[in-house]
């Protein structure tokens, strides 16, 4: 005899204890294909076809999964159904890159794994949120550590050297004309940031793909735009130690810096990044390599700013504030489609000595860290072809802009060694490749490589 | 300046700068391998790796003893069988003719034995082989060559019509992109975690079979054949769920190799496991010794059972997924309850 009301309560008062939530945070610097990713992973779980290093799946305990309505209203939802057409649509291309940060919850149901839990509760529920957000708000936390004249100093070295020295010419020669020190004109200070946004979003153009970008919401300012917040640039220290005055530009200028690390950085920070559980970095290390040596020291440098929040203990800087939670996080160098398959463990080992020091020092802290090769929409196929006597693995595909497929060796990643060879120039050609054609009529999901591992990583204790 | 271009040059040899190359005369990585893999025809003896020289030490006295002693025997056999059918046919043509059909009879029988296990040990030695490659891929992932090895192990296992659901899922998910370690690990997971599972659940049969006759048995020399005949009937078992299908030969070198397996090194990793078996042995001891009797045997049965698996898998178990002892000891420790 069944007992619906009885049974409903149950359910009911299950559903309030026993579902468990976790927010994976997914980030990247620009161009490593977030959205894509973020779209695949939701893809492949509704769907459940294509993930066989899921533990979840492969023990046959995966139930299904369904998009749930997220629980922060204020927060844009991540257009899924959007992104999802564009890449299996009649026409596929590759979706519009979302700017500032996207939510949204897939709920999966599975049987537990252990015996007492299943007594408890035949079938577990576990809400998935996916937060995603721009690489570069990740690159403004470590801002809540600098001064204003910490921040300037670096700023401005890093904008004398090439290749950055160029772009950055007319900010720098804006700055010369001033003097800090003098009383403060809204119209300098306007003239200043619009200069140096200028040279942010020239940086962010760049053909040698630079990633350090600061702060964050000068080149993405949403609602922010003509804010005072955003108002404000690095200034050159004042020669002889003079101290700045109250009403001086610099006095100005730092209010603005500190208002911005007060209003944006420490917001996004105990807003989102501090109730994240897991995070994946995204970092598209092939289009570092293409952009040649300047671009990839460029990453480097990122990388390294944009790893400090989660070193936390080690600086204690972070820990008045709540105290973040991640204890799992994955760097993932995605696209790994454009390089033949045999080459995977090269890219991984690249972006293994990119993240090195940062990745002990996050062990240490007592975060699990792991890096793959990852493509979230896997576009090509590897294939053998014959050239000069040798063979060589190439990958097969459509490039972005042609109708017919071609065949590329992209280069190859040397093992153990400089990734840039002295006397070789150009030695990467990575491009740009098409979704294929009929995805949507598989119905077990996007083709991708590792995303399952990447999930398993990610997500794989919560769903024992 | 000079010398330094020539270096370049020197270095520039066997390198290929980027470019794109004509579509037509591209193939898909290792076709071969993956249309076996996907049929999971062609002979498996093909696709194995060359089976590598067996380095073994044998005391070759003995052998030639072994064999002197053998060879012996069936002239013997021979001369008496000869002999017996003299008579018989000096006795009478019937009796004659009866005789030379037994023989005959006793004869193929016998050869079609040492066909059987012959066939046999070579099975088992392609899951060593099998094993032994896997291993290899784990450390090394030279690149190209896990299709091989699926295919060699989709082939050991494609008469098995229970597994089929697996390969065809194993088949599905495998593609280019995936490399050696991933592979093996695909297969170890598909295929090889439903046999572990069922595996596991016949030695807890087992080792509670044994406990319990060894606790109700009267006399010492019955359980000591019960346990033994158990035992025996384990192994095959499990080595025909892994695919070997030992004959009689077969299962006494795998209980030979699992004795000096037992005794070396334990099934699980180490000591610690004895001194605890040990305790929970003398535990239920205390209680009554024929049922700590019982307990210990079943643990034996355990033990067998284990090394059984660790040695008939094709690929080794890993840190993670190597079955212990501890299910089954609980459920042995229950057993003076169920009996009593």
């Amino acid at each position: 005899m069944r007992i619906p009301h009885l049974n409903d309560l149950y359910d009911a008062g299950s559903r309030l204890l026993l579902e468990s939530t976790v927010r994976v945070g997914v980030t990247g610097l620009r161009r490593a294909g977030k959205t894509v990713f973020v779209t695949a992973l939701v893809d492949n779980l509704l769907k459940a076809g294509r993930l066989p290093f899921l533990d979840v799946m492969s023990s046959g305990r995966f139930q299904a999964a369904r998009l749930r309505p997220q629980p922060d209203p204020d927060v844009p939802r991540f257009d899924f159904e959007g992104h999802l057409a564009a890449l299996i649509g009649p026409d596929p291309h590759w979706p519009e890159p979302t700017r500032g940060i996207g939510q949204m919850r897939v709920a999966l149901r599975y049987r537990p794994d252990s015996a007492l839990k299943r007594a408890v509760q035949p079938v577990a529920t576990l809400n998935l949120d996916l937060v995603d957000y721009p690489g570069e708000w990740l690159l403004d936390l470590p801002l809540l550590r600098q001064s204003f004249a910490e921040w300037s100093a670096l700023t401005l070295e890093l904008a004398a050297r090439p290749p950055r020295d160029e772009l950055s010419a007319s900010w720098r020669g804006w700055l010369a004309t001033i003097d800090p020190m003098a009383s403060a004109e809204e119209e300098t200070a306007r003239r200043g940031a619009a200069l140096y946004t200028d040279y942010l979003h020239a940086c962010r153009r760049a053909d040698t793909l630079l990633s350090l970008i600061q702060p964050g919401r000068f080149v993405e300012p949403g609602d922010m735009k003509d804010a005072p917040l955003l108002t404000f640039c690095p200034l050159p220290p004042a020669p002889g130690r003079r101290v700045a005055g109250r009403g001086s530009l610099w006095a100005l200028m730092e209010e603005r810096y500190e208002a911005y690390k007060t209003n944006v950085v420490r917001r996004f920070f105990s807003e989102h990044f501090a109730k994240l559980d897991r995070q994946i970095v995204l970092i598209d290390v092939l289009g570092a390599l293409n952009a040649g040596p300047a671009g990839m020291a460029d990453m480097k440098r990122a990388l390294e700013l944009s790893l400090e929040p989660f070193r936390h203990g080690s600086s204690g800087w972070l820990d008045w504030l709540l105290g973040t939670k991640i204890d799992r996080v994955l760097f993932a160098a995605t696209k790994a489609d454009h390089i033949a398959a045999h080459q995977h463990a090269q890219l991984r080992a690249l972006l293994d000595r990119l993240v090195g020091d940062a990745r002990n020092a996050i062990r240490f802290e007592g975060a699990q860290v792991e890096t793959m090769a990852i493509a979230a929409l896997k576009c090509t196929d590897s294939v053998v072809t014959e050239h000069e006597g040798r063979q060589l693995r190439c990958v097969r595909g459509v490039p972005v802009g042609r109708d017919r497929p071609t065949v590329l060796f992209p280069g190859e990643i040397p093992e153990d060694a400089e990734a840039f060879p002295p006397g070789r120039d150009r030695p990467y050609n990575f491009l740009a490749f098409r979704p294929p054609d009929d995805l949507g009529r598989d119905p077990r999901g996007l083709p991708h490589i590792r995303v399952d591992q990447a999930l398993q990583f990610l997500l794989g204790d919560y769903l024992l | 300046m000079t010398e330094r271009d020539s270096d370049t040059r020197k270095a520039a040899k066997g390198w290929v700068p980027p470019m794109e190359l004509e579509l037509d005369r591209a193939a898909p990585v290792s076709a071969e391998e993956e249309t076996a893999l996907l049929t999971g025809s062609g002979d498996p003896a093909e696709l194995l790796p060359a089976p590598a020289a067996p380095v073994r030490t044998t005391r070759r006295l003995g052998r030639w003893l072994f064999g002197a002693l053998a060879a012996l025997v069936v002239v013997a056999l021979g001369f008496d069988t000869a002999d017996l059918l003299n008579r018989a046919f000096a006795t009478s043509v019937v009796l004659g003719v009866l005789v030379a059909l037994l023989a005959a009879t006793a004869g193929i029988a016998a050869v079609a034995m040492l066909v059987n296990e012959l066939l046999s040990l070579r099975r088992l030695r392609r899951i060593e082989e099998l094993r032994a490659e896997a291993g290899r891929l784990e450390v090394e992932a030279p690149g190209g060559r896990a299709d091989r090895f699926a295919g060699s192990l989709v082939a050991l296992y494609a008469d098995r019509r229970e597994l089929a659901p697996a390969l065809a899922r194993v088949r599905d998910h495998v593609t280019d992109a995936h490399d050696e370690h991933e592979v093996v690990r695909l297969l170890d997971r598909e295929v090889l975690a439903p046999l572990d599972r069922a595996a596991y659940q016949r030695v807890l049969l087992a080792s509670r079979d044994t406990a319990v006759a060894t606790a109700l048995s009267p006399a010492a020399l019955l359980d000591f054949a019960v346990v033994l005949w158990r035992n025996l009937k384990l192994v095959r078992e499990i080595a025909s769920l892994y695919g070997a299908r030992p004959g009689y030969v077969g299962s006494l070198r795998l209980l030979r190799r699992m004795l000096a397996n037992i005794a070396v090194a334990g099934v699980t990793e180490s000591a610690h496991h004895v001194a605890v078996e040990a305790l929970g042995g003398s535990l239920a001891a205390a209680i009554s010794t024929r049922m700590g009797q019982g307990v210990i045997n079943g643990l034996l049965t355990a033990r067998v059972g284990l090394t059984a698996m660790h040695l008939c898998r094709p690929i080794a178990f890993g840190t993670d997924n190597r079955p212990s002892l501890n299910r089954i000891r609980k459920e042995l420790l229950s057993v003076p309850k169920q009996v009593l």
